[in-house]
């Protein structure tokens, strides 16, 4: 089954290398492990996060693209929706069967017609726009709905430190 | 049941064990020269007769005493057993270079994944004949033994040189582009290794045969089980070749037919070893015991595995037609799931098309359209029992069925020499249980393989994750004993969490080069905003990615330092 899975992903990242989405670059950082990716997401203009190139990591499972990849943040974060060890809480990357937070309607899951680029997308677009909802960092969604300020002078930190700028 | 041996287990590389055999015959040699030299080193009739002829012309003479006493050399050497175990160790020696030879020239230098798999392959097959010879056949004679040993060999280097083929064909077939040189010379290999099966077959048969029918029993199913995985990838390259949808039912029941064969051999194998030691308690018929029960389970699963896609393919069949020619025809896009054209595709009643297989498997997780989301349980599905997370399918993934109940039943037999003697050697010997045959065939991950050595793997860990101590991933590793598992932990956050706020380290990998590399504004701006090109090799494209990578946060940085330039100059640079 890792056949195909290697071959799928191979035909992703051709896709994603030629045809790259603005702003983002994903590949395997050494091919002799093709299942684990790394990404850089560039933080969405007209938010907090804009400027910022946030590293991010992809572990894909042999069994992809029938079951999501893993995707955690490999630099520091802080956002409702980001754990505080990185890991990604999207409904894109659940599998169908399990649902953590217990609301998601299945048709916001997994399913084998994604792709790395449209999870990559969606978690631009999760930077852009916190679902304070689900509190995968239930600090980061209370900051966020009621200091805003605070949230937004954290955001610039580490946007700095992503770009390997000293703190202002 | 893959046996892992780690620890230090002191182990010469080849260059030390041949620079050293070839020492030890060297010595033998001249020690036998020495000796033979002697005229009356034996009293024996031939070498009276020989003294005695003296009347031929002297170069003759000389050249015919060379070769005599060449040949004298050699019987003496046979004749001495200190020799002899020097000439045997030799040949062992002249097999390993030349094994490491055909290694070279088919496969060019191994990937770190593949190395691992055959050497945990490797040392799986040393210790099962190790049982098979002393557990069950109860070998008293060296003669015998070294027979035994000699057949193992052969067909050790046989079984290895089938997993790296296997290996290589994966990583090939996956690769966009590779050249048909590469595939010459896989089917080359293949090619040699069938001939070399037949070969065995035909020993067994000369000489098993009339060792007894056990025997001859032992000898072919051991033929077989070497060369099922062979001819199993033989047919997958026949297939490709002809182009046979990977994912169709024609490629599905030859993976089925191969899996079977393979496991029946296997427990056969195993049953007949068990009854042949007469099932006497004895740590032999323990470990084979194990290993049929093992075999069995995996079986089982197989059988089950393949009940419920039948069952699958059933209802598809009967509930969604298979999409007709002209509609394939008009539909332009790949198949959504694998990504791969499609010949022939399921229909579903949203008019999305998919590879019937691809589908099938799907359908197993879900029962939805994979575009659409449409329901697909609308008329009586198969048992949805089958929808849970423990679905069959779950042996496929043995990242998650390993993480959810974590290490049950491994074995471990821990020899500490040092403790007695402190030149003895210390080595563990793990016996891992894993689910399904299917996963002794993991994705090529670099850290996927038990790998032996926990300094690697320990090394490994704290490669992909620096901002962990090493002192926690050690206690981890220790616990875990493979990097998997441990990094499965780190993920799902059961490790302590790293006290400082994670990947300085990693930061600074992508941004060393940086300060090296010179770039223009125009080469920024045209290299981030177009995509680069998708090379063949994979170093450059490793090398390709890492520029883009360094290109865009250069370009994200210039634009930052832009915006803030108004009130705070580029004195915040920390370089």
């Amino acid at each position: 089954m890792a056949g195909s899975a290697l071959r799928r992903l191979m035909a992703e990242y051709k896709q994603l290398t030629l045809n790259p989405p603005e702003g983002i670059i994903a590949g395997p950082v050494n091919e002799e492990n093709f299942f684990e990716w790394e990404a850089l997401i560039t933080g969405p203009e007209g938010t907090c996060f804009e400027g910022g190139i946030f590293p991010a990591k992809l572990q894909f499972p042999p069994d992809y693209p029938l079951s999501p990849p893993k995707m955690q943040f490999i630099c520091e974060m802080f956002h409702p929706n980001i754990y505080a060890d990185g890991r990604v809480c999207i409904s894109i990357l659940h599998a169908p069967g399990d649902d953590p937070m217990g609301y998601e309607t299945s048709a916001e899951r997994w399913s084998p017609v994604q792709s790395v680029e449209k999870i990559l997308l969606s978690v631009v677009s999760m930077l852009a726009e916190p679902n304070d909802e689900s509190g995968a960092n239930v600090d980061a969604a209370k900051m966020w709905r009621e200091d805003r300020e605070q949230f937004n002078t954290i955001a610039e930190r580490l946007v700095r430190k992503t770009l390997d700028l000293s703190p202002l | 049941m893959p046996v892992t041996l780690m620890d230090r287990l002191p182990l010469p590389n080849l260059k030390v064990y041949s620079a050293g055999s070839v020492l030890l015959l060297s010595i033998a040699a001249y020690y036998a020269v020495n000796v033979t030299s002697d005229p009356n080193w034996r009293t024996n009739a031939t070498l009276q007769k020989q003294q005695d002829v003296h009347i031929e012309p002297a170069d003759m003479d000389g050249a015919r005493n060379l070769t005599e006493q060449m040949m004298e050399v050699m019987t003496f050497m046979i004749q001495e057993p200190l020799c002899m175990w020097t000439l045997i160790n030799m040949s062992w020696c002249l097999l390993a270079v030349g094994g490491w030879a055909v290694v070279r020239a088919v496969f060019g230098r191994l990937r770190v994944g593949e190395a691992q798999r055959a050497k945990d392959k490797l040392w799986n097959y040393v210790f099962y004949k190790f049982i098979f010879v002393f557990g069950v056949l109860n070998v008293h004679y060296l003669d015998e033994l070294l027979l035994w040993c000699a057949w193992f060999t052969l067909l050790g280097a046989l079984t290895i040189l089938t997993q790296l083929a296997k290996d290589r064909f994966e990583y090939l077939s996956s690769s966009p582009t590779s050249s048909t040189w590469a595939h010459g010379r896989l089917v080359a290999l293949l090619a040699g290794e069938l001939i070399a099966g037949a070969a065995l077959m035909a020993v067994a048969a000369r000489w098993g045969l009339p060792a007894g029918r056990d025997t001859f029993a032992f000898m072919a199913a051991e033929c077989l089980i070497a060369m099922v995985p062979c001819v199993h990838v033989v047919a997958r390259f026949v297939l490709r070749a002809r182009g046979v949808d990977a994912a169709g039912s024609a490629a599905y029941y030859t993976h089925l037919v191969f899996d079977a064969v393979g496991l029946v051999a296997e427990t056969g194998h195993v049953a007949h070893m068990v009854v042949h030691s007469n099932a006497v308690v004895s740590m032999a018929s323990m470990v084979l015991l194990m290993q049929l029960r093992h075999l069995l389970h995996a079986l089982l699963a197989r059988l089950k595995r393949h009940r419920l896609y039948a069952a699958l393919a059933h209802h598809m069949s009967r509930n969604y037609p298979m999409a007709s020619p002209e509609e394939v025809e008009k539909n332009q896009d790949n198949c959504a799931i694998c990504w791969e054209p499609m010949k022939e595709a399921r229909k579903l009643p949203c008019a999305h098309l998919f590879h019937n297989s691809c589908l099938c498997r799907w359908v197993q997780q879900d029962a939805s359209c994979p575009t659409c989301r449409r329901s697909l349980s609308a008329r009586p599905t198969p048992p949805p029992a089958t929808l849970t997370p423990m679905s069959p399918l779950n042996p496929l993934n043995p990242l998650t069925h390993i993480g959810s109940d974590p290490p049950a039943a491994n074995h471990l037999f821990h020899f500490d020499g040092s403790r007695y003697v402190s030149w003895l050697p210390s080595f563990s010997v793990e016996v891992t249980r894993v689910p399904a045959p299917a996963t002794a065939t993991p994705a090529p991950q670099t850290n996927t393989p038990l790998s032996p050595q926990l300094d690697a793997i320990i090394a490994q860990v704290s490669a992909v994750f620096p901002q962990y101590s090493a002192a926690a991933v050690r206690a981890d590793v220790s616990r875990t004993r493979s990097a998997h598992l441990t990094i499965e932990n780190i993920l799902e956050g059961r490790l302590p969490a790293p006290p400082s706020p994670p990947t300085e380290n990693a930061r600074h990998v992508n941004l060393e080069p940086a300060a090296t590399a010179p770039e223009t504004v125009a080469d920024l701006h045209s290299a981030e905003s177009a995509g680069a090109e998708f090379s063949e090799s994979a170093a450059e494209r490793e090398m390709a990615l890492r520029r883009r990578k360094m290109q865009l946060l250069n370009a994200a940085r210039r634009r930052y330092l832009q915006r803030l330039r108004p009130n705070t100059t580029e004195h915040g640079m920390m370089s």
